[in-house]
């Protein structure tokens, strides 16, 4: 029997699978069987005829079945229904497959190949439903040939590899197709204990010179990569590929696999384990060095490739991950939203009167995007608040060098967002009081030892958010403020008079008075008594306060509270009198009526659910005239740890406030923080809620005592 | 002593020509035309190889390979599947029966034969 006895056989029995596939086609289309039934069959000789097609080299055939099966194959999935079309357009293909296969045989019959196009372009329509048109086959690049070279294989077999009936010494003599092998050194791996006969404990080392490509020098060992460990090492001549490799691909796996020195099948290895052990939280090699570990790669190549791949970084640049803006435009564009924010309201309002089912819900979307719109725009300007702590941590090295203090700095919460020019306005307020807490909070290293604390001072600068408020703290663990001694001085400096009796978080604040200093000794950096009014005005500017937590030879805390945003927010609009009031809705606990048998007598404290809340009333804070409302209602506000309630008139609802910041001239009104125009055209006043508290606390130490420290000020 | 070869697939022609090109490298071979009749060459004669289709009436090369390997004889014949591309499915199922080498559907005759030369030496 020779080749041709051969190709007679495969067109007999291609011959009798076509008519199998006929008959079946016909049943189906009669509707004499279900395609349930046949699919089966149809599709068994469609396969076996693109199978014996291929052993042949009939390629045209191979093609074209291919594409008949595919789609058959989706019938048999039962992800393609069977209709007629389907059944006339598989009836043409097995009339041009057996035409096909008769051309074989039959040198007079001609096959039509515009009719097998077109065959193919239907049948591409089933097998990729979204695309339009036959994918453009591949396009082969010859590979030129290369300098001889040698590689180094190091093939670690796993113990099955006999069980898998495999044996390395026909991989061997299979490499020698490929080159010449040099070296062939054999190591072997015993276990101490239990040796198993039938399995394999070899490792091979070879030197094969060969112009072969990686990948086909990987081919030898394709049944065996599943149990063994093969590392085929690339000639030393590959850096050449590199080197001459142009700065195309920004990846380090495509520049060496593009060049060869890695076959895909390493490359998808390495990136496995890479991402295995991230999963794991394992520390990650970078992908170089683990090819280089497996000896995949020497290390040359990887840093050439390396090379290859910065000089793609250098030519481009990573401008798309951070835009440089300027600060106005940015302004402009959150003043246009403030703009738009105040005319949504006022349509609001007119909306509301129509009573329109339809408009109000189309504008309720348009107010929830509006709202999407004002928070996007807002945290443009958002920063985070590292980078001044970044600085800060310089400035803490730089001071505690000077003054041959060890301080170890913590530093928590740099991530913490705040808007850009209060970031500005912050590094000032915080450099300060940084300063004077190495300075004149923690102790020089042998009073540390002999107060029992460990000679490393400790610094923690920590920043978080709180209900509508970033919160930043700077933490020492020093000597602490000694009240008496800080009372003794602002006695001494006229502050206060010596028979006033102060709390103790009144008299810390006394050292944000100007012209305050306790240190005993001048220092070079601080201590001359400037920079703790200055810090105290800063934040005053940011509508922020500022406390402090100390105890004496533990430690000090700063604490700053700043309001979280300075442009918009999300108000909640009250009334007294004629007068609209805006309180910012993240500050706001609860709403109460106003009970008056709840109060106690001659005293501003409400019982709330058995705790006292300290109360005042607005419309006596900003004088507003008219009599009171027959039921007036108590806004329950909290800011930081202290609470506080706002007797009001009327309770109206929530609105987004655009904040005006008041003149210069109307800046010194306690308890108003700024203005917004409402969505009726009126003003609405922005209450300060944190002087609203204060004023509410101090009230009745006000009673007391006949002069507050912030009365000293001349403030109140 | 040359070696033997077990080819089995329902496809005669290919049965003939992967047959003829392994006799002409020096093998010798047998043949089955599905998995049963396949099993049933499996006598107890040494065998060096199998070659297997997948998809075959009667018997299906996965259980064919499956029921091989219980054969105490036939414990470490190594086998080729043949497969077609993207039948993952088959391929876990053909590794789990005991297949490790693997040759994709429509192949030539030498690319047959060179993996075949990766496993056994003439």
């Amino acid at each position: 029997m020779d080749l041709q006895e051969s190709e007679l056989l495969f067109i007999n029995e291609a011959e009798e699978l076509l008519e199998v596939m006929e008959s079946c086609l016909l049943e189906v289309e009669s509707e004499e069987a279900a395609i349930e039934e046949h699919i089966d069959a149809i599709f068994r000789a469609a396969h076996t005829i693109k199978g014996s097609a291929g052993l042949f080299g009939f390629d045209s055939i191979v093609a074209f079945t291919h594409s008949v099966e595919s789609v058959l194959d989706k019938v048999r999935a039962a992800s393609l229904g069977f209709d007629n079309e389907l059944t006339d357009l598989m009836l043409e293909c097995q009339q041009h497959m057996a035409q096909m296969i008769k051309a074989l045989s039959d040198p007079k019959v001609l096959t039509d190949n515009e009719k097998g196009t077109r065959l193919l372009e239907q049948l591409d329509h089933y097998i990729h439903p979204d695309k339009s048109s036959a994918a453009a086959p591949e396009p082969v690049v010859e590979e030129a040939p290369t300098d001889p070279k040698f590689w180094r294989i190091q093939i670690d077999y796993g113990e099955d590899v006999f069980r898998d009936g495999m044996d390395p010494c026909s991989q061997l003599r299979f490499l020698e197709n490929l080159g010449r092998l040099h070296q062939v050194r054999v190591a072997a791996r015993f276990p101490e204990t239990e040796f198993d006969p039938e399995s394999c404990y070899l490792t091979l080392q070879l030197a094969l010179e060969s112009d072969a490509t990686k990948t086909e020098i990987e081919g030898v060992f394709e049944f065996i990569q599943e149990s063994s460990e093969v590392s085929i090492g690339s000639p030393k001549a590959m850096l050449d590929n590199i080197l001459a490799y142009p700065e195309e691909s920004d990846r380090i796996g495509e520049v060496l696999v593009n060049t060869g020195v890695v076959t895909e099948r390493e490359l998808q290895q390495a990136l496995h384990t890479q991402k295995q052990s991230l999963q794991e939280n394992k520390p990650t090699d970078t992908l170089g060095s683990m090819l280089v570990q497996k000896g995949v790669v020497d290390e040359s190549m990887v840093d050439a490739a390396l090379t290859k791949q910065k000089g793609q970084d250098h030519r481009k640049p990573a401008d798309f991950q951070f835009l440089k803006v300027d600060a106005r435009k940015l302004d402009q564009l959150i003043g246009l939203i403030g703009e738009l924010v105040t005319s949504g309201a006022t349509n609001e309002l007119l909306i509301s009167q129509v009573q329109n089912e339809k408009l109000d819900e189309s504008f309720s979307q348009m107010v929830h995007l509006v709202e999407q719109i004002r928070d996007g725009a807002l945290g443009l300007r958002m920063v985070q608040i590292g980078e001044s702590f970044g600085r800060l941590k310089r400035i803490v090295r730089d001071v505690a060098k000077e003054l041959d203090k060890d301080i170890q700095l913590d530093i928590l919460g740099a991530e913490t967002e705040l808007d850009k020019s209060m970031v500005e306005k912050l590094s000032d307020p915080l450099m300060h009081i940084v300063r004077n807490a190495i300075d004149h909070g923690i102790e020089p290293q042998d009073i540390r030892l002999y107060k029992g604390k460990p000679a490393k001072g400790y610094l923690k600068l920590n920043a978080y958010h709180e209900a509508g408020a970033v919160v930043i703290e700077i933490v020492d663990d020093g000597a602490g403020l000694n009240a008496e001694k800080v009372r003794a001085k602002a006695v001494e400096k006229g502050l206060i008079t010596a028979e006033q009796s102060l709390g103790k978080e009144d008299i810390y604040k006394l050292i944000f008075e100007p012209g305050f200093s306790t240190a005993s000794a001048v220092t070079n950096l601080s201590g001359r008594g400037v920079g703790m009014d200055v810090v105290k005005r800063n934040i005053d500017e940011l509508r922020g306060q500022i406390s402090i937590e100390s105890e004496l030879d533990v430690g000090t805390t700063f604490r700053i509270r700043l309001p979280l945003t300075l442009a918009i927010i999300d108000g909640f609009e009250v009334s007294v009198g004629e007068s609209h009031l805006v309180i910012p809705v993240n500050l706001i606990q609860e709403c109460i009526s106003f009970d008056a048998s709840q109060m106690t007598k001659d005293r501003n404290y409400l019982n709330v659910r058995d705790e006292v809340l300290p109360f005042v009333k607005i419309r006596e804070v900003l004088a507003i005239g008219g009599t009171r409302a027959e039921r007036e209602h108590v806004v329950i506000v909290q800011f930081g740890n202290n609470r506080a309630g706002l007797v009001v008139d009327h309770l109206r609802g929530e609105l987004q406030a655009v904040i005006k910041p008041l003149n210069e001239m109307f800046r010194s009104i306690r308890g108003i923080g700024g203005s917004t125009i409402l969505g009726s055209g009126d003003i609405g006043f922005i209450l300060d809620v944190p002087k609203l508290i204060e004023l509410a606390t101090h009230q009745e130490s006000r009673r007391t005592h006949l002069t507050s420290v912030t009365s000293s000020k001349g403030e109140l | 002593m040359s070696k033997t070869i077990l080819i089995v697939d329902d496809s005669i022609s290919i049965r003939q020509v992967v047959g003829l090109a392994l006799k002409g490298a020096g093998f010798d071979v047998i043949e089955g035309c599905d998995g049963k009749d396949a099993l049933s060459k499996c006598d107890g004669r040494k065998i060096h190889l199998v070659i297997s289709d997948v998809n075959m009436p009667n018997m299906d090369g996965i259980t064919f390979v499956t029921e091989l390997k219980k054969l105490p004889a036939y414990r470490f014949t190594p086998v080729i599947m043949l497969t077609t591309e993207g039948a993952a499915d088959k391929m876990a199922a053909g590794k789990a029966a005991g297949a490790k080498a693997w040759v994709v559907k429509p192949f030539k005759a030498e690319q047959m034969l060179a993996a075949v030369e990766k496993l056994i030496l003439p």
